[in-house]
């Protein structure tokens, strides 16, 4: 009570509470070899339940073998298909993650800094924003036909969301304190912008890439399997139709696996362009 | 020339700041009625207990709150918003996460009106000697989450002195260190102030703490607040002699002026932990 003057204060002038280390942080101490080991058994449990109900529907349609799923991928992974398909995929996630970057970060820039571009702008997000990016593939299929474009389109749409959602928090996150210093040192307005706000949004627009990225890629393989003649959900879809399931399970595979490789790829760009939020609840 | 010598440097006529809740819009006077002077050169603490509104004034002085009623001037002049004419140190430093020492010790040399006109060679060799001046050389290319809070509040204190300021505003800059430290930087920081320099090259401080002993240690004058509203309780000149030393601690007149300041805030400082 006897702070609550000074709390209520439009500038913050209690001490920040100091990094703590999170349980990322301290999971990342552990042993690398032994935390290997420990996925490693993950996976083998998941492949005993997977042969065992393999064995037990016996129907290689429905559940194929972990073997033959396992032959399947090296044979495409032999001729060369699962990669062009799988670069076909990358190149159209790349080419919407860098749409949706240069829309929503200065997008969100702005909503986060006027008071009243959000005005004008939010209201619109927010209808958008509960409409899933499938929904506009039927639409989609109208306007751009089957090719390139859809899928681009419905994983900008997908990514910019969580972009420009994020952004606006990095914004108006920005640290008041460090906003207040500057200001007393004589830093003009768009220094302010430049030099405090960007650099403090930083994490928080990071953790928006990463969200958009997970959101465009599980949208990629829905718009591929409708409206795309090549890719990794074209290919699910065309082998489905063939009824070749250890195809379509060793594209569910690849699936998994360049997502996982995207999204580690991420975090280590994280962890290059922001290091000082490491151990704060960013990182 | 006649002028400045009579006028001071920073003068709070009737300042009171009052705030508004943000939902219950209930007001909370922070800080009531206040009237100050403080002369060119002189090294003024404020002490009083937590929620006497100290910071409320300092943060009015720097120009990042306005009065709700009064004027604040500086050489005669009302003061209309934050500028490099007044640096402030705060609290909890404000160091840039993303900056390293160097970086977040040359930001305002770089980026603000303290570096307006200066060559680039010369703002470097700026930031050096402040490096050199707090004893930070080696730490240079540290983030702030790298170092010790002793060390971020000297490259706090070196940021703040790089800027060149008039007007030095410090919010219980000491207050996270330990026991030692603190003394030792309480001397280091009078040195750099200007203590032993003639009167007129000295800086003007105004420095918040909670601890008296402190106070007494700094200043020239003392100002003791009182908290529910904040106000100004009595304003003690502080005549121990300059330069001080460890050894004033042990000077009777000390004793006597920090009992006085004590017997001040005692009752609330009472009230406040019962």
């Amino acid at each position: 009570m006897q702070r609550s003057i000074e709390i209520d204060s439009p500038l913050p002038v209690s001490p920040g509470n100091p990094a703590r280390p999170t349980l990322a942080a301290k999971v990342a101490g552990y042993p690398a070899v032994l935390s290997g080991l420990v996925t490693l058994r993950s996976f083998a449990v998941f492949i005993a339940i997977w042969w065992a109900a393999a064995a037990w529907t016996h129907s290689p349609l429905q559940l194929p073998t972990p073997l033959s799923v396992l032959t399947a991928l090296k044979s495409l992974a032999i001729d060369g298909e699962m990669l062009d398909n799988a670069l076909t995929s990358f190149t159209r996630l790349a080419i919407s993650m860098g749409i949706a970057v240069v829309v929503a970060v200065p997008l969100g820039f702005l909503m986060g800094l006027s008071e009243r571009a959000n005005a004008y702008i939010d209201p619109m997000v927010e209808v958008l924003r509960p409409i899933s990016g499938i929904a506009w593939i039927p639409l989609a299929l109208f306007i751009f036909g089957v090719g390139d474009v859809l899928p681009v389109f419905i994983m900008t749409y997908v990514a910019c969301f969580p972009l420009l959602l994020n952004t606006i928090a990095g914004v108006r996150g920005t640290d008041r304190r460090l906003l207040a210093a500057a200001r007393t040192m004589g830093v003009p307005q768009s220094r302010i912008v430049r030099h405090v706000v960007m650099p403090g949004a930083l994490p928080t627009i990071m953790v928006g890439l990463r969200l958009a990225f997970a959101g465009a890629w599980s949208a990629i393989i829905a718009a591929e399997l409708i409206g795309s003649p090549s890719g990794l959900g074209f290919a699910i879809e065309w082998y489905r139709q063939l009824l070749m399931s250890p195809k379509v399970f060793a594209y569910i595979i690849a699936i998994g696996a360049v997502g996982y490789s995207c999204d580690v790829a991420l975090q280590a760009l994280q962890r290059t362009l922001t290091p000082w939020a490491r151990g704060t609840e960013l990182a | 020339m006649s002028d400045t010598m009579t006028r001071p440097k920073l003068r709070l006529d009737h300042v009171t700041k009052e705030f508004a809740a943000p939902r219950t819009g209930l007001r909370t006077v922070a800080v009531s009625d206040v009237s100050l002077e403080i002369q060119a050169g002189d090294f003024v603490c404020i002490v009083g207990p937590s929620g006497c509104g100290k910071t409320t004034v300092m943060n009015m002085i720097a120009g990042l709150d306005k009065p709700s009623s009064g004027t604040i001037e500086i050489d005669g002049a009302p003061i209309t918003g934050p500028g490099a004419d007044r640096g402030v140190m705060f609290q909890d430093y404000a160091l840039f996460p993303w900056l390293t020492v160097r970086d977040n010790i040359g930001f305002g040399l770089r980026n603000g009106t303290p570096g307006r006109g200066m060559a680039a060679n010369d703002v470097e060799e700026r930031i050096s000697k402040h490096i050199e001046l707090v004893r930070l050389g080696g730490a240079e290319t540290k983030y702030p989450h790298q170092i010790s809070g002793g060390m971020r509040q000297r490259v706090a204190l070196a940021r703040l002195l790089a800027n060149g300021p008039d007007v030095l505003l410090m919010d219980e800059p000491l207050g996270a260190l330990d026991a030692q430290t603190r003394l030792i930087l309480q001397a280091e920081l009078l040195r750099i102030w200007g203590e032993t320099a003639p009167r007129e090259e000295r800086k003007t401080a105004v420095f918040i703490t909670h601890d008296i002993a402190e106070a007494v240690f700094l200043s020239d004058s003392v100002v003791v607040m009182s908290s529910h509203p904040g106000r100004i309780r009595a304003v003690l000149p502080i005549d121990l002699p300059r330069p001080r030393d460890e050894h004033v601690r042990a000077h009777p007149r000390f004793a006597q002026l920090s009992e006085e300041i004590w017997e001040l805030i005692r009752d609330e400082a009472y009230r406040a932990i019962a």
